[in-house]
Parts: structure tokens; sequence; C-alpha cells
């Protein structure tokens, strides 16, 4: 049975329509959160503004909270309505989505960390290009991830599993030139591996956006795609659209 | 920025606010029980039952057959009244107001607090004169009032839609489900302050169940409602607290929500999970 949008606005208890629809606003409105505190932590990096990376870092409380609360909900509805089919799933991947950006939003903090770190050095570093450039292609990541639960879309996670591999070939070819910076200049090794520490946490952000992708094409399909190649998931993805 | 920053970030501790589960010190009590004590001839069928059942809500039982909950739930209206050997010691009041002193006109506690049963039993009647009997009884007789009366009835109980152009049909031609939803009707027809439901949905089918179990939903707006079953799973769906009873007494009393996800007692959570009972 394929899934629609508005599939789980259909039952006789208007209670658990809105109590299923209210888990996925929240699992949005905690995405919002993460995509503004990843967004603020890259900014504040390139620009060196401590303050704004403080913030950012402290935001990382209120992540964890909406995770605890969500995943208690899920509980009551998985203990109260005893969901099948459709509504399972729902309420696996939301809980699934919601520790992926927790873990997103933990390793933002880390970021921010950094961040801090590298601004109060005063040092001008470099490899804050590669640092922009993968932290905008994961920002883009994370946004298409949220579009895709918002609008239960595969083809737009999808896209996402296949942006992870562009961010991994991005990640190695960064890597390789900060290594030959820090052969150029050794003094500059400290900040150079902090700047690496930075591109490993948006790699594993990166990561971290693919699986929530996977948990909604779990969603969307009922087809387990973890692990999968990406043309597995291409064509789980393309079965979803013929049913259509 | 940090005006930015602010005006982005979203007040977790609203939406926490809002899905805080009940407290049942913060509920207005509707009915009392007070070391209730219940004899059936020699044997006691009830062991000394303490609980408040809060008003708008729905407060389910639960327990293994014989536990007592269906004897404890025809308490609170007095059907014990009808069983010879039956004895009962402690109170119960309905706001305040001992249900069982001397001098309590059983009809008219009977008519504030209604009961549904497990199988619908519609008067063969048409099903305008079903929902009307409770108020001709009380001695309406005004066609406007009643005819008011019955549309708000069945609307309330999720019938009118089905039934508004055979009114004067028999009641007895309906589906069980729709039996029950009418027997639903005619006990709200009257206007009870507190619903007692033993068992309204175990003799129907799943569909029929969940429009029963929604209509339960809608109507604790207006009523208090008790509500004993067999099915768990129905207790976690419908109520907003649950009883768990066993061998006359009562085990646990408290928050669905908790009550499912992390009871207090052992047995509960045996029950609960199907390891016994």
């Amino acid at each position: 049975m394929s899934y629609e949008q508005d599939r789980h606005s259909n039952h006789i208890s208007q209670s658990f329509n809105e109590e299923l629809e209210q888990i996925r606003t929240e699992l949005l409105t905690m995405g919002g959160l993460v995509e503004r505190q990843l967004s603020d932590a890259v900014d504040a990096l390139v620009a060196g503004d401590t303050e704004q990376a403080e913030q950012a870092r402290k935001s990382d409380q209120a992540i964890n909270d909406m995770e605890m609360m969500i995943d208690e909900q899920c509980t009551l509805i998985i203990a109260r309505r005893q969901p099948a089919a459709a509504d399972l799933r729902l309420i696996i991947s939301v809980s699934k989505a919601t520790s992926d950006l927790e873990r997103i939003g933990d390793e933002t903090s880390r970021i921010c960390r950094y961040a801090i770190e590298l601004a109060n050095d005063g040092k001008n570093v470099r490899g804050y290009q590669e640092v922009r450039h993968i932290g905008n292609l994961v920002r883009d990541m994370l946004q298409n991830c949220l579009t895709a639960f918002a609008r239960s879309d595969a083809e737009m996670a999808y896209k996402v599993a296949k942006q992870d591999k562009e961010v991994d070939s991005e990640y190695r070819t960064a890597m390789r030139s900060l290594m030959t910076y820090m052969m150029e200049d050794p003094r500059y090794i400290t900040s150079i591996m902090n700047v690496m520490w930075i591109l490993r946490g948006l790699e594993r952000i990166g990561d971290h956006a693919r699986n929530m992708a996977e948990h909604l094409i779990y969603l969307v399909s009922g087809t387990d795609v973890r692990h999968s190649s990406l043309k597995d998931i291409k064509r789980t993805v393309r079965e979803v659209e013929q049913k259509k | 920025m940090t005006m930015e920053a602010k005006t982005h970030s979203i007040d977790i501790s609203a939406l926490q606010r809002q899905n805080q589960s009940l407290r049942l010190e913060d509920e207005t009590i509707a009915l009392t029980v007070r070391d209730l004590e219940l004899y059936y001839g020699e044997k006691r069928a009830l062991h000394g039952i303490n609980m408040d059942i809060p008003q708008n809500r729905v407060t389910a039982f639960i327990g293994p057959s014989g536990c007592g909950k269906s004897t404890l739930l025809r308490c609170f209206n007095r059907m014990n009244d009808l069983v010879d050997s039956c004895r009962i010691e402690g109170q119960m009041s309905l706001y305040g107001n001992n249900i069982y002193q001397r001098g309590v006109d059983v009809a008219d506690l009977r008519r504030r607090v209604g009961m549904v049963f497990q199988k619908p039993n519609p008067f063969p009647k048409s099903i305008y004169e079903n929902v009307a009997y409770g108020l001709r009884i009380q001695g309406i007789n005004k066609k406007r009032i009643i005819d008011e009366t019955v549309e708000w009835a069945l609307k309330s109980a999720a019938l009118w839609d089905e039934v508004k152009d055979r009114l004067h049909e028999s009641a007895l031609g309906m589906s069980g489900g729709q039996q029950q939803r009418l027997v639903i009707a005619r006990t709200i027809a009257v206007k009870p302050e507190v619903l007692l439901l033993d068992e309204p949905a175990s003799a129907l089918d799943p569909i029929s169940t969940l429009k029963i179990e929604e209509l339960i939903n809608e109507l604790k707006n207006d009523f208090t409602i008790v509500i004993v079953t067999h099915n768990m799973q129905q207790a976690a769906r419908v109520s907003d607290y649950t009883a768990f009873m066993y061998m006359g007494d009562l085990i646990e009393f408290g928050v669905t929500d908790h009550l499912f996800t992390n009871p207090a007692k052992k047995q509960t959570e045996d029950y609960i999970t199907g390891r016994y009972g």
C-alpha cells in the first residue's frame, strides 16, 4: 500500500489524526531549529563571530528537549493506539528521524565550540573556503530532507541520498588539501586540525541527513533502504512513483 | 544577530505544556468512592474500594472476568439494588451527596447517572420514540421540546445523518452498531450527568467499535463517562484515567498514559502486557 501525504488524517478517530499530525509537525519544528543552528554555526565560523557561535551552541538544549518530547509522544501513541501499517511506519520513522536530528544538533554544537576556539586564536586559517562549501551542501541536504518529510516526497529523499555522495567526495578532496597546508606550514597544524574536525562534523551531518531520507523512503514505500546502494534506492523510489 | 536568533527560536516550554498529561489533583471530582465493600450473600465481591472519578473525563475499568469491575460500575446508579443478596458498606457519592443514603430517589439517581449495556437494547418502537421515551416518562409532552431533544441526542450520538429520513421506522431494523448508538442517544436525551457504559462495543464489529469510541471522545465534553471494557486496547484508546481491578481489589488507578506506558504495580504490568488474567 503506497503512502499519500494526508493518509493519516482519515481515521475515524479524530484525536488519532491529530496525534499523528502533531508528531510530524513537531518533527518539522525540531528540524527547523536544527537547520537554523547549523546555518548559524557555519556563518559564525566563517565570520569569526563568537557570540553567534555561542548562541547556536546553546540552542542544542532546546533540540534535546524536543527529541525527548517527540519520543515520549511516539511511545504514547504506540501504547494507546496500536498503530498499524502506514501509521506505524510514520511513528517509527519520526522517532528515528528525531534521533538523527538530535545527533546533527550535537555535531553542530561541537562545530560551534571549534568555531569559538578558532576565533579566539585569531589566526587567519586556511580551509574556510572548504567549510563554507561543504557547509552549504549539507545545509541544502538538511533542508531537502525536511521538505521531503513535509511533503512525503520520496523523490526528494532520493536526491538527499545522492547529495550525500557528493558531500563525501568533497570531504575527501578538502581533507587532501588541508593535509597539504599542514605540510607547508607546520605552525598551523593545530588550527587546521580544528578545521578538519569541523569538516568531519559536517560530513557526519550529511550522513545523518541521508539516514533521515532513508527513514522517509521507508515511511512512504514500506521498504527499508538502509545500507542499500543508490541504485536500489532509486528503484524503490521509482516504484513508489509508479504506484501513485 | 541576537535579536534575529531570538525570533527564530521556538518556545519549547509552551509545546511541553500543551503536551502535559492530566493530573487527578487538578480535576473536579464527580463521583467519590470510599471504603466500598460489596457482598453477594456471604461472598465479598469488592474489597474496600477507594477512588475519585473526575468530571468530564473518560474513566475506564479494566481487569479479568470476575474482578468486580461491572459490579462496581453498577453501584454508581444502584443497579445492584435489584440483586436480593447484595449488601453494600462504605460510601459512594455523586458531587458530595451519598447515593446510598436513606430517602434517595433511585429513579432520579438513574436519570442523573445513565447506563448503557453490552447488548444494544432498543425498545420495539420507532427510532424517534426510543429517544423520546425518557422525556415522556419525565412528563415532558411539548412536541417542540421533544423534537429538539431527539435531534440533539441523535446528533450527539453521531447517528442523525444516518436516520433522519426514517425516524419513524422501527429501531429494530437498525444494525447493531446503530442500535448501540441509538441506546446512547436515548440515555443522553434525559441529560444525565454521568454516563456508565458496560462493555458498550463488545458486540460490535471493529468499525462500529471505532465509531462508538469516537463518540465517547465527543461525549466527554458534556458528560462524565465511566466505561467497563474487556478490551484493554479500547481502554487505552478512549480513556483519560484507567482503573485496574483484580479479584475485587482496585490494584491501580491513574492517568491512562502512565498506566499503559509505565504502570506502578507489577500486577498491572503483567495484565496489560498479557502475562496473566
